[in-house]
């Protein structure tokens, strides 16, 4: 009787963690280990055929001759400085337009339309723009041709190929920022328009003086999403371009996935990845800091 | 009664987002009229002749993309699965159930958002690969279960309330009964949310397959579609067939659970 009742408040007192416990395996397996043995093998040489040996920074002095990994930040760099703002005052202006004047049928369906790119597969994104794209043929020359333009290299000229795929990206995402936007819009308070309104204060006044100021906690949030989203962008660039003209648009992730799995520098590949982690790190803390300072200024 | 000035601006940005509405769905139209067409060029034709399933025939036969379909299937099936269980009972662990420590632990889940997968790729393949879990369907649905389910479950939870279980628990009921027969019934909005973004996201993945799949029998359907567009890239309608076919699940999904959909993503967005 007192072990079952003992054994029953075992159960209710701590029976929580019973119902943690896979998730808790699963991540640990998953999420936890893996990042302590990146943390490790950085620091080896370690291929699939190979246990690791420690080299210490052996793999970082590495990185400054290799000719992959310069263009490799810089190409992530400047996608992220292209897409991300360009991704965050379009989707945001959508949002505001849709918000504004559009919430009947019209606003619904353009909200829908612009959602289609986000459930589809990178993969399968890379494939059709790919072929959009074409140089000879493809339907965006054509259209091109039709107002008297001259058709573009899209993906075969180093300094186009990759704005070409950031156009791709900012496709793709917009209608993903634009519904948490459309969200964020949708709980300001209704009040607020109407006594600008009453005032007399135009649309851009409006957008301006209550929404931006209103919804930045959520600007945060798009901009830090996006940012980290550019670090990691790898099916786009593997289907349209293959990191080509020369290394025009190779990234972080296809660096990593190239040193890895075809070269098997697994050593070496953890050290990019570890290199690619400390700069999502610190690029989530500066805009934290960033947008945390002039929120506590406006106050 | 708005001014004939505004309502030229209102005319000219509705404008503006049509077309930027035609924008985002025209590669999919393309991509769906060049499927039905044998073709070697790219010219975009909407004359309804010479349509034919031909190229959906071709990849099904010669491709074997039925055999992709159905290990994509069960991939996310048991991912679907997983991912629900798993993150609600952890949530309701979290939630309902706290103990000693449960409130640092899910700090540390959160902690872990942080991590993007292409960062622990690489001991993710030597695990994978210790554990005998290369070319499985299981390997491509475990790691599918993170912290965002759980905190997104979590979310929900804290609006039911504790009498409820309390009431339960006085009627006698059972400690893992009152999880699945009161808790789980009631969490089925957000469980259909999850569920949907487990969907799309292991639908769509494309790194995890193809790193942890070798074995072309138990390849998913997007490393085909990666495979065929590099092997047969002139061949547009076959490329653009198999397309469609990654394509078609998640947006016939998307047409029936539209709300679902959006509400789901919101969520992440907002919270997140």
């Amino acid at each position: 009787m007192k072990t079952r009742e003992k054994r029953k408040k075992l159960w209710q007192g701590n029976g929580g963690f019973l119902y943690v416990l896979p998730s808790l395996l699963l991540i640990t397996l998953f999420y936890l280990i893996p990042l302590v043995m990146t943390g490790y093998f950085s620091f080896t040489d370690y291929s699939v055929l190979k246990p690791p040996t420690w080299t210490g920074l052996e793999n970082f002095k590495k990185m400054l001759g290799d000719p992959f990994f310069r263009p490799a930040i810089r190409n992530t760099i400047i996608y992220t400085f292209l897409t991300v703002p360009l991704q965050t005052v379009l989707s945001l202006w959508i949002a505001h337009a849709i918000a504004s004047r559009f919430r009947g049928r019209f606003g619904r369906f353009l909200k829908s339309a612009l959602f289609v790119p986000v459930i589809s597969s990178m993969v399968l994104v890379g494939t059709v723009w790919k072929f959009m794209l074409a140089t000879r043929g493809g339907i965006i020359n054509n259209v091109l041709g039709w107002f008297g333009m001259e058709g573009l290299n899209w993906l075969g000229e180093s300094n186009l190929a990759l704005v070409s795929v950031c156009m791709v990206a900012v496709w793709k995402n917009v209608g993903y920022f634009l519904v948490i936007y459309y969200a964020g819009i949708m709980d300001i308070p209704v009040s607020l328009f109407e006594a600008a309104e009453v005032d007399g204060a135009t649309g851009w006044q409006k957008l301006r003086y209550i929404t931006i100021p209103y919804l930045k906690p959520i600007t945060y949030l798009v901009i830090t999403l996006g940012t980290i989203w550019s670090f990691q962008v790898f099916d786009l660039v593997y289907t349209m371009t293959g990191g080509g003209p020369g290394t025009a648009t190779v990234t972080m992730v296809m660096s990593i996935y190239q040193s890895g799995f075809k070269q098997y520098q697994m050593g070496y590949a953890s050290a990019l990845s570890l290199v690619l982690f400390v700069l999502v790190v610190l690029v989530s803390g500066v805009q934290k800091r960033l947008f945390g300072r002039e929120e506590g200024s406006a106050k | 009664m708005k001014s004939k000035k505004e309502k030229l601006v209102s005319f000219l940005i509705g404008l503006m987002l049509s077309f930027f509405a035609v924008l985002a769905l025209f590669p999919f139209v393309y991509m769906l009229l060049t499927s039905f067409r044998q073709t070697y060029s790219m010219e975009l034709d909407f004359s309804l002749q010479g349509l034919s399933l031909q190229n959906f025939r071709t990849i099904f036969k010669n491709f074997e993309f039925g055999k992709y379909f159905f290990n994509s299937t069960v991939v996310v099936v048991i991912a679907c699965l997983l991912n629900a269980f798993v993150s609600s009972m952890a949530a309701y662990g979290f939630e309902k159930k706290r103990f000693r420590g449960s409130e640092a632990l899910f700090r540390v889940y959160l902690a872990t958002l942080i991590v993007p997968s292409q960062v622990i790729l690489i001991p993710l393949f030597t695990i994978i690969q210790k554990l005998h879990l290369m070319n499985t369907y299981l390997v491509l649905a475990l790691p599918v279960v993170n912290a965002f389910g759980v905190f997104l479950v979590r979310q929900f939870m804290t609006g039911i309330p504790d009498e409820l279980i309390e009431a339960a628990r006085i009627d006698g009921c059972r400690e893992f009964k009152i999880y699945y027969a009161i808790i789980l019934p009631l969490m089925k909005p957000v469980l259909v949310a999850l569920t949907v973004f487990t969907f799309i996201t292991t639908w769509n993945d494309f790194v995890w397959p193809l790193v942890a799949i070798t074995d072309g029998n138990k390849s998913t359907l997007t490393l085909a579609l990666a495979s065929l567009q590099g092997n047969y890239a002139t061949n547009y309608g076959l490329v653009m067939a198999g397309a469609a076919l990654v394509f078609l699940p998640p947006f016939v999904l998307y047409i029936f659970l539209q709300k679902q959909f959006v509400e789901g993503i919101a969520l992440s967005g907002v919270k997140g």
